[in-house]
Formats: structure tokens, C-alpha cells, sequence
């Protein structure tokens, strides 16, 4: 917590060594300075003694030339030749008194005293100190220090000269502060002087310490050890002194002591000034060296907080602002590469963005870009009557398209619708291509513009065929218009919505359908179904009803079409419209291709063997055309049925020979090859040309019911096509064969324009087989009737 | 009494016996030769005569010449000044105490020494100069030379109470007994303390 940020850090850091470093060398200052300063101490204690040593010697000296300059005085040796005692007293005292002496005593050379300043205490004694005595008569003269009354004094003894020696003088000279304080103004030492135990108070003792110091020394002093030539620590009061014990020489044998001392805070005060100098440097330089951290410090961690603010930035998704570092260090180019790598990242995250929400190949939205949209549409739609329409859009036959012109003709072909459908579409509106085929687009519609209005203009964009790579091509869509809130309130609904309502427009082939309110139920059947589509062999719920082909010539029935059905356990009885697309897309188809197939040449086989020579029509699937081992299947089966390949006709739309033809030739003459008859169902419906149907190996056409169901003589249009399709077979000889007849106009017509077979409710609806074989032998029951009756107008 | 005898049998003898001579070499305790030693014989149990004489203790060049002045007990002896200062010749010896304040020349009055013993002489300003007169009681009297030799000559047989005295010995050594017989011819060492 504490070491946050790195500026923290580095501040610690810095902070830390240069604390750690300047410690240790005021401690090492410190300690040195100590050493030196107790070693120097001591050296100056020991200069201090032999200052005073030397002090009191010179003085000495002094005083004994000043003795012997006295002691030469002509009236002083007269008065001492005298011999007179009072004389000599007073002449010791006059003479005395001129040099300060403190003491005056005349000495005879044979040893006692003559006279003396001291009321005569010593007369006739022998002189105290003869060792005075003794040197005098050595050297001339002698000096020395001396115990005398208890007090120190300095005594010279010279002799009276006259001119030959005749009596001794020894004055003596008291040792006081003054001499003391000389020791200490030369060597800044504080001098003590004491006599232990020279009187009944404890001892004598002068010093040039401080009053109260005195005190405390004296009070202490009998503590003091001493020893000589030894430094010692000495506390007075509150101060702390370094001393040194320094006997002095004596003549008469007596202890004076010396004490020099020096308070040791004194003679620390340079170390303690250079201790506090130092320290002074110390902390400026820290400080210093604080603030250039300081400056440092910041310059790397803004940058890096910044850097760091940047990267969260980015983290919550924005990347508009760059990162501003302007040094030109390793942070910069940091900096730098940040800066490229948000630009990067951005950059890829649009690209990402885009891929995830636009189909790549026409750049359209996508399912999921469009569903944010239409929720957005919704959401935007907030005043009664807004309202936002969905279109979704399908394109009819584009996996035959793509299939057979290849897949990049298909994808061109998408992108050119996005790009037509975008042209058409406004600014606020909203395309999107769900997948595969499938288009959406959603928009705000109005009384002024209704959903059918644009469904309407964008089947119009359809209309001009689409010119791809040197191909043109006409593609339809069918589309499914929902409206919110008509038909549902959200994007999800809505489109499932628009999606049946799309199926419903595909199935009735109209451009487009808008929702029915319940048609969702069909769409959920759908579903059922297609899941339900797998077992449905398996659980035997498929049955086929037969219709009979009647030769419109004969009017007899020649042939038997197998229709599949469905016997749903719940919704009943399905016919394939509704599951053989799905069995078609989810693959199933041909299972169910191969049940009925077998179904229906054993239910053929089975009434050949009884007589009833009829050729079955079987359906196949355009998907039944790519399995190659579809006529090896058909041969097995007819021989199990016994079964005449003659008495089979294989129906194909136009629309599975088209797709592809090549293909479908080559399986189409093989099965042709087997003996089956082959018929094109649904004919008139698709796009085949007619040199293409020349090649085909096919016996009989089959005309689409939508020409059938509404033929009469009212309608021409419909007499011509049929007439000329009819004619064409012919010319082509083929069989041609019409469904869905109705009524008897049409079958009248038919008859006229020489069709060859006619099939439809006005003749039998499929039947299942019982039902048919029931009809079969009716139908033969009234032939034979006929054959008495002229003829039959059922 | 005794002595009186003694000095007449020896005035008695003298002219018809010859004279002794006593030669002294003075040493100090080193064996080195003393100089300016006086080594003087009284007569034991002889009167001697008084001394008339004179004798002069001159100052030159701010030295007493000469430096140990012997003289009979009651000699006169001058103190001529030869020296163009000044001189203040003093003594507090008990044997004469005396002082000739500043003067120049020789003064008129000598100065008469008829007690014997020691008198240290000084010159009050200059303290260098130092000389002695050894006032003596017997007119028998000699200072020692460079070599620390002496003779004295004239000396009539009999006993005699041989004296020494140099400056710088601490106190009188005991007198030696010396006996002469006439015409003798006798050497003595005497160690100086």
C-alpha cells in the first residue's frame, strides 16, 4: 500500500540510501572525531603539565635571579654582616616586601636559622627544607616547590655574598591562581592545585574552574582517583571534563597535585560544529537530491500514469484520444508504440466490429447487425402510428443457380442484388442479407408509403434481368411483409412473422405475402414436420394413392401416377406440397423416393401379374437425378416385381432437367437405356428451350395444371399454349399428356386438340389403392357396358 | 709562660744556629696544585713581634692585585686605586669590618688589620672583583704559586703550628705540628680540603 507508485518507491529508495549513507558517515565523523578529539585531549592534558611544569621552573628561575639581585643589595648584605637579629629581620621583611616574597628566611652557612618573616618560628631551627640547603651549596643557589603551612610555595634559596658567601636567604613564593590562570591562558586548560590532607578541612586547593565547579570538584575530589599521567573522565555538575593528575616535584617530599582538565564539550565544540556542518550539507543534499528524485520521479511515472490511463481507456473501449507523452526517451518511443497500438487495435476492432455485424460478401448487414436495427426501429418508433415493417426476401431457384452456373456466379449474383436493393432503398431504411439467398430489409412505414408499396419496388428491382459476366439472368423473389406492432412487438417475432408470411408468398409463387395473423401455426407445423420427416418411412406413415392417366383417345386408363401421402399421427393426411420440399432440403428425399419407388412397382407388378396392364408414372425428385445408383435400384426392383421396365414412366420436372442438363442427360439416358419411359412433368413452368428438350431422351410431356385447370373456350391464351405444346410433343414424337382436368370442357378441348392423356379430378382425384383398384374394376365394368352403349360422357 | 720560654731559647739560639727553611707544595684532594694558598707557621711557646710593615692590596684593571694578601696581624696595607673607575672596596668580615666609599688613587689613611682571621674583600660595584687578606698571627707566612709551592725561609728551630688556609676551603684544618731543627731543610705536602 505504501509502495504504491513508483515514484513512491523510487523516493523511498532514494531517500533510504542517502539517509543510510550520510548516517554512517556522521557516525564514522562522529567516531573518528571522538577518537581525535579524547586523543587530542589527552595530548593536550600532557602538554598542558609540561606547560605548567615549564611555568612553574621559568618562574623559578625568575624569582631566583630576582632573589640574587636582592640578596646582593649592599645595604641588605650589610645589615645582614650586622649580625644584629632584629636588624636582619626587618631588613628580611623591607627586602622581602620589594619582590613580593611571601616569605623571607635567613639561613646561617652552618646550618640553623638566623632570622625569619614568620615571627621568628624557625630561628635557631635548622631550615625545614635542607635539601634547599644542600643544592644551594652545590650549585650556588637552588629552587624548589614546597608545602609550607600547608599552602604551596615556590622557595629560592641564594646566598648572601660578602663577596664570599655568609648566610643563606631563602624567600619563598606562594602558589596561586594567578600562576594557575597563566597555565590556562596558555594552554586553555582549567588547572586545579591540591594538597591532600594538609589541614583538617580535607586539603587545600585552588583551581581556576568556575565557583560552583570548585564546589563540586571539592565535594568529589576525594573521589577522584589518583593517577598519575592518566587521563580521566571527570564529571562536575552537569559537565563532563577530561583530566589528567600531574604530581608536581617537591623539595620537601610533599604531594601537590596538578589537575589539568578541559571540558570535554568544549573541546568537542569544532567536531560538534563540523558534526553540524555536515550535517547541514547533508540535508540540503538530501533535499536536493529529493527534489531532483522528485523531478525524476515524475517525469518517468506521469508518463507511465498516463500510459496506464490510456490503456484503460482502450480496456472500456475508447480510442479516440491518443496518448500525450512528448519526451523522446524510452517512455516516448513507449508512448509512441502505445499510440500505434491503440490506432492498431481500433483500427482492427472496426474491422472485427464490421465482420461480426456485415456480410462479407455484399457488405451488408447481417442477421445480427439487423436484428440491432430493427430493435433500435422498433425502439425508435415510440408515437402511435409509427409503424416498421420488415420485408424478408428469398430468391426463388438460386441454389439451382448457383449449382448451375457455379458458386462465383452466385455470389456475383448476391452482390448485385445487395447493390440493387441498397439503390432502392433509402437512407433510413435498412438491408441486410440473413444468409444464403435470404434478404431483409426494415424501414418506417406509413399511409404514404405502405410495406406493400416498397415489397411492390423492390420486386421491381427484379425486374431487369441481371447481366453477369456475359450471362443474363432472370431471378424472382418471393417476399414476406410484418409489421409492428400489426403483427408482433419485437424483432424477433416480427421476423419469424415476416419469414412465414415469405414462405407463403413462395408457395402460392406471388412476389410477396404480408403476414396473416395465425400463419405462424403453419410455420411451426413446418418445423414439425421436418423433424418429424426422418421416421416418418420408419413408422410406415406413408401411403400412396394412385390417379389413373386416361387415354383421352380410348378413354381408357393406361396409366397409374403414384402420389406420396403423408399419414401424419397428428395433422392427418399431408400431401407432398408440404413435405417434399422439406424432405428436398433436409435430404430425405430420397428415402422417401426409394419407398415409393419400390411401393409402386410392386403395387404395378402385382396388377400386371392380375391382368391390369397398367404402366405406373413414378415422381423424381430433381435431387433423385445426382444418386447414380438410382437405375440399378430401379432394375433390381423390377425384376423382383417381375416387372416389364416398359411399365414405367419416370416423371422429372422441367425445372430438375434444367438445372443441370448435362447431368440430368447423362442419367436420363441411362435409366432410357434401361427401357423406362421418361416424362417431363409440370412442363410450360420452366425456362427449357426447346433445343434442349430435342436432346432430352424423354417419351411424354406433361402440361403444367396451371395451363389445365382454367382451360375453356374463353380462354384463348391458355388453348393456344396448350395447343402448341401438344403439337410440338408431337412434332417431337412425344406423348403428351395434361393434368388437372376438372370438367368436361376441358376434357372436350383436350380431346379437340388431340392431347393423348388427360389426368385430374374430373376423371378420378388419387385414390388410395384399394379405393383405385375398387375404381379400376368399376371403370372396367362400365367399359364393358359400353361396348353395348355408345359412348361414355361421364 | 711556656711559650715565652720557648721563643727566648729560640731568639737565644738564633745567631748562633742557622736558619731552617720549610718548603710547602699545597694539593687539593685530587693531588692537583693549589694556588694562592697561604700556609703560615706560628711559633709554639715564642713570642713574635709585632709587624710594622706596610702592605698594599692594589686594584687594576677591576681585579684586586694581589688576589690572597697575607699579612701579620697589624700590618697597614693600602688600598691604591690604579684603575681610571671608580672602585667601593668593602668587607663585612668579622676580622675587619670596613668600607672605602667610590674613590680613585689611594687614599691617605691605610687601613690597619690587627686582628687576624679572614677578611673577604669586595667592590660594592663591581661584583667580580674579589681578593682576600689573610690577617695572620706570626710573621711566618707564605702564598702558593702556580705550581702550589711555597717556602718559608728564616725559620728558627723549634715548633711551630703549621697553618693552611685557601678560599674556598669550608673551615680551618687543624694545625700541624711541625718541630725544626736548625739549619733544617724540610718539605711538607699539605692536602687542601
Amino acid at each position: 500500500m505504501i509502495f504504491r507508485s513508483f515514484q513512491t518507491k523510487l523516493l523511498t529508495l532514494m531517500i533510504a540510501v542517502l539517509v543510510l549513507l550520510q548516517a554512517a558517515t556522521l557516525i564514522a565523523v562522529h567516531v573518528a572525531g571522538e577518537r581525535t578529539m579524547r586523543t587530542s585531549l589527552g595530548e593536550e592534558l600532557r602538554v598542558g603539565s609540561r606547560v605548567l611544569d615549564q611555568i612553574l621552573s621559568e618562574r623559578g628561575r625568575q624569582l631566583s635571579d630576582t632573589v640574587r639581585v636582592l640578596a646582593s643589595d649592599f645595604a641588605f648584605r650589610e645589615a645582614v654582616a650586622s649580625a644584629d637579629r632584629p636588624t636582619i629581620t626587618s631588613v628580611l621583611t623591607n627586602h622581602g616586601s620589594r619582590i613580593a616574597a611571601d616569605a623571607a628566611v635567613l639561613i646561617s652557612l652552618e646550618g640553623p636559622v638566623v632570622a625569619d618573616t614568620l615571627n621568628g618560628r624557625l630561628v635557631d631551627k635548622s631550615f625545614p627544607i635542607s635539601r634547599l640547603i644542600r643544592e644551594a651549596e652545590a650549585r650556588g643557589e637552588s629552587s624548589g616547590i614546597a608545602t609550607f603551612d600547608g599552602r604551596p610555595f615556590q622557595l629560592v634559596v641564594v646566598p648572601v655574598l660578602a663577596p664570599r658567601p655568609i648566610a643563606w636567604v631563602c624567600m619563598g613564593f606562594e602558589i596561586d591562581e594567578t600562576v594557575l590562570k597563566e597555565v590556562r591562558r596558555l594552554t586553555a586548560l582549567d588547572v586545579t592545585l591540591a594538597i591532600a590532607g594538609a589541614n583538617a578541612d580535607g586539603g587545600f586547593l585552588i583551581t581556576t574552574l568556575p565557583t560552583e565547579s570548585r564546589r563540586d570538584l571539592l565535594s568529589t575530589a576525594r573521589r577522584i582517583p589518583v593517577s598519575k599521567d592518566r587521563d580521566q573522565s571527570i564529571r562536575l555538575g552537569d559537565e563532563m571534563y577530561q583530566g589528567l593528575w600531574h604530581p608536581l616535584q617537591t623539595a620537601d617530599g610533599s604531594r601537590i597535585h596538578t589537575l589539568l582538565q578541559r571540558s570535554v564539550a568544549d573541546a568537542a565544540r569544532p567536531y560538534r560544529d563540523l558534526e553540524v556542518k555536515i550535517f547541514v550539507l547533508s540535508t540540503i543534499a538530501l533535499i536536493v537530491a529529493l527534489i531532483a528524485a522528485m523531478f525524476f520521479a515524475r517525469g518517468v511515472s506521469r508518463p507511465l500514469e498516463r500510459l496506464a490511463q490510456g490503456a484503460q481507456r482502450i480496456e472500456r473501449g475508447n480510442y479516440a484520444d491518443a496518448v500525450d507523452v512528448k519526451q523522446r526517451d524510452e517512455i516516448g518511443r513507449l508512448a509512441v508504440a502505445f499510440n500505434e497500438m491503440r490506432t492498431g487495435i481500433a483500427d482492427r476492432e472496426e474491422r472485427i466490429r464490421y465482420q461480426a455485424t456485415h456480410d462479407a460478401l455484399t457488405g451488408l448487414p447481417n442477421r445480427v447487425l439487423f436484428l440491432d436495427r430493427l430493435a433500435q426501429t422498433i425502439a425508435g418508433a415510440k408515437r402511435p402510428g409509427d409503424t416498421v415493417a420488415i420485408i424478408m426476401m428469398d430468391l426463388d431457384r438460386f441454389k439451382e443457380i448457383n449449382d448451375t452456373l457455379g458458386h462465383h456466379f452466385g455470389d456475383d449474383l448476391l452482390k448485385e442484388i445487395g447493390l440493387r436493393l441498397k439503390q432502392t432503398l433509402r437512407e433510413t431504411d435498412t438491408v441486410a442479407r440473413l444468409g444464403g439467398d435470404e434478404f431483409a430489409v426494415t424501414f418506417y412505414a406509413s399511409e404514404r408509403f405502405t410495406a406493400a408499396e416498397m415489397a411492390a419496388r423492390l420486386t421491381r428491382t427484379f425486374e431487369a434481368p441481371f447481366q453477369l459476366a456475359s450471362v443474363s439472368i432472370e431471378v424472382n423473389a418471393s417476399m414476406g411483409i410484418a409489421i409492428c406492432p400489426d403483427h408482433a412487438n419485437d424483432a424477433e417475432t416480427l421476423m419469424k412473422r415476416a419469414d412465414v408470411a415469405m414462405y407463403d408468398a413462395k408457395r402460392t409463387h406471388s412476389p410477396f405475402m404480408t403476414y396473416e395473423p395465425g400463419r405462424d401455426e403453419h410455420s411451426l407445423r413446418r418445423l414439425a414436420i421436418l423433424s418429424e420427416l426422418r421416421n416418418a418411412v420408419a413408422r410406415d406413415e406413408l401411403v400412396i394413392h394412385y390417379q389413373p392417366k386416361i387415354d383421352v383417345k380410348s378413354d381408357k386408363a393406361v396409366h397409374a401416377e403414384a402420389l406420396v401421402r403423408w399419414r401424419h399421427p397428428v395433422h392427418g393426411i399431408l400431401s407432398p406440397d408440404e413435405f417434399i420440399p422439406l424432405a428436398e432440403q433436409s435430404g430425405n428425399i430420397g428415402m422417401i423416393t426409394k419407398w415409393v419407388l419400390r411401393r409402386a412397382i410392386m403395387d404395378c407388378g402385382a396388377w400386371n401379374a392380375a391382368g391390369l396392364h397398367l404402366t405406373i408414372a413414378i415422381n423424381l425428385s430433381v435431387l433423385d437425378l445426382f444418386d447414380a445408383k438410382l437405375p440399378a435400384y430401379i432394375d433390381e426392383l423390377l425384376a423382383e416385381a417381375r416387372l416389364s421396365p416398359s411399365k414405367v414412366v419416370l416423371e422429372i420436372t422441367e425445372s430438375a432437367v434444367m438445372k443441370d442438363p448435362t447431368y440430368a442427360l447423362r442419367i436420363l439416358s441411362d435409366l432410357k437405356n434401361r427401357g423406362v419411359a421418361l416424362a417431363i412433368d409440370d412442363y410450360g413452368t420452366g425456362y427449357s428451350s426447346l433445343s434442349h428438350l430435342k436432346r432430352l431422351p424423354v417419351d411424354e410431356l406433361k402440361i403444367d395444371k396451371s395451363f389445365v385447370v382454367n382451360l375453356r373456350d374463353a380462354s384463348k391464351d391458355d388453348i393456344l399454349i396448350v395447343r402448341s405444346t401438344i403439337e410440338l410433343g408431337h412434332n417431337m414424337g412425344l406423348k403428351v399428356i395434361a393434368e388437372g382436368v376438372e370438367n368436361a370442357e376441358t376434357w372436350r378441348i383436350l380431346k379437340e386438340l388431340g392431347c393423348d392423356m388427360a389426368q385430374g379430378y374430373y376423371v378420378s382425384p388419387p385414390l388410395p389403392i384399394a379405393e383405385f383398384q375398387e375404381w379400376l374394376a368399376s371403370r372396367a365394368r362400365i367399359a364393358r357396358n359400353r361396348s353395348s352403349a355408345p359412348s361414355m360422357s361421364a | 709562660m711556656l711559650r715565652t720560654l720557648v721563643s727566648a731559647a729560640l731568639l737565644l739560639a738564633a745567631p748562633i744556629a742557622s736558619a731552617a727553611t720549610l718548603a710547602v707544595t699545597v694539593r687539593n684532594a685530587r693531588g692537583a696544585p693549589v694556588r694562592d694558598a697561604v700556609v703560615y707557621a706560628i711559633p709554639e711557646g715564642r713570642e713574635v713581634g709585632p709587624a710594622n710593615q706596610t702592605a698594599v692590596m692594589d686594584q687594576k684593571n677591576r681585579t684586586f692585585i694581589p688576589h690572597v694578601l697575607p699579612i701579620q696581624a697589624g700590618t697597614a696595607v693600602k688600598f691604591p686605586n690604579s684603575d681610571d673607575i671608580r672602585h667601593q672596596v668593602y668587607s663585612f668580615s668579622s676580622a675587619k669590618t670596613f668600607q672605602l666609599p667610590l674613590y680613585t688613587g689611594t687614599p691617605a689613611n691605610a687601613i690597619v688589620f690587627d686582628k687576624p682571621g679572614v677578611v673577604a674583600l669586595g667592590c660594592n660595584i663591581h661584583d667580580r672583583m674579589t681578593a682576600y687578606i689573610v690577617v695572620v698571627p706570626t710573621p711566618h707566612f707564605a702564598t702558593t704559586d702556580k705550581s702550589g709551592r711555597l717556602t718559608l725561609a728564616s725559620l728558627s728551630a723549634g715548633k711551630y703550628a703549621l697553618q693552611l688556609w685557601h678560599a674556598d676551603q669550608r673551615s680551618d684544618p687543624a694545625p700541624l705540628p711541625v718541630t725544626l731543627t736548625s739549619g733544617e731543610q724540610k718539605q711538607i705536602e699539605l692536602v687542601a680540603r
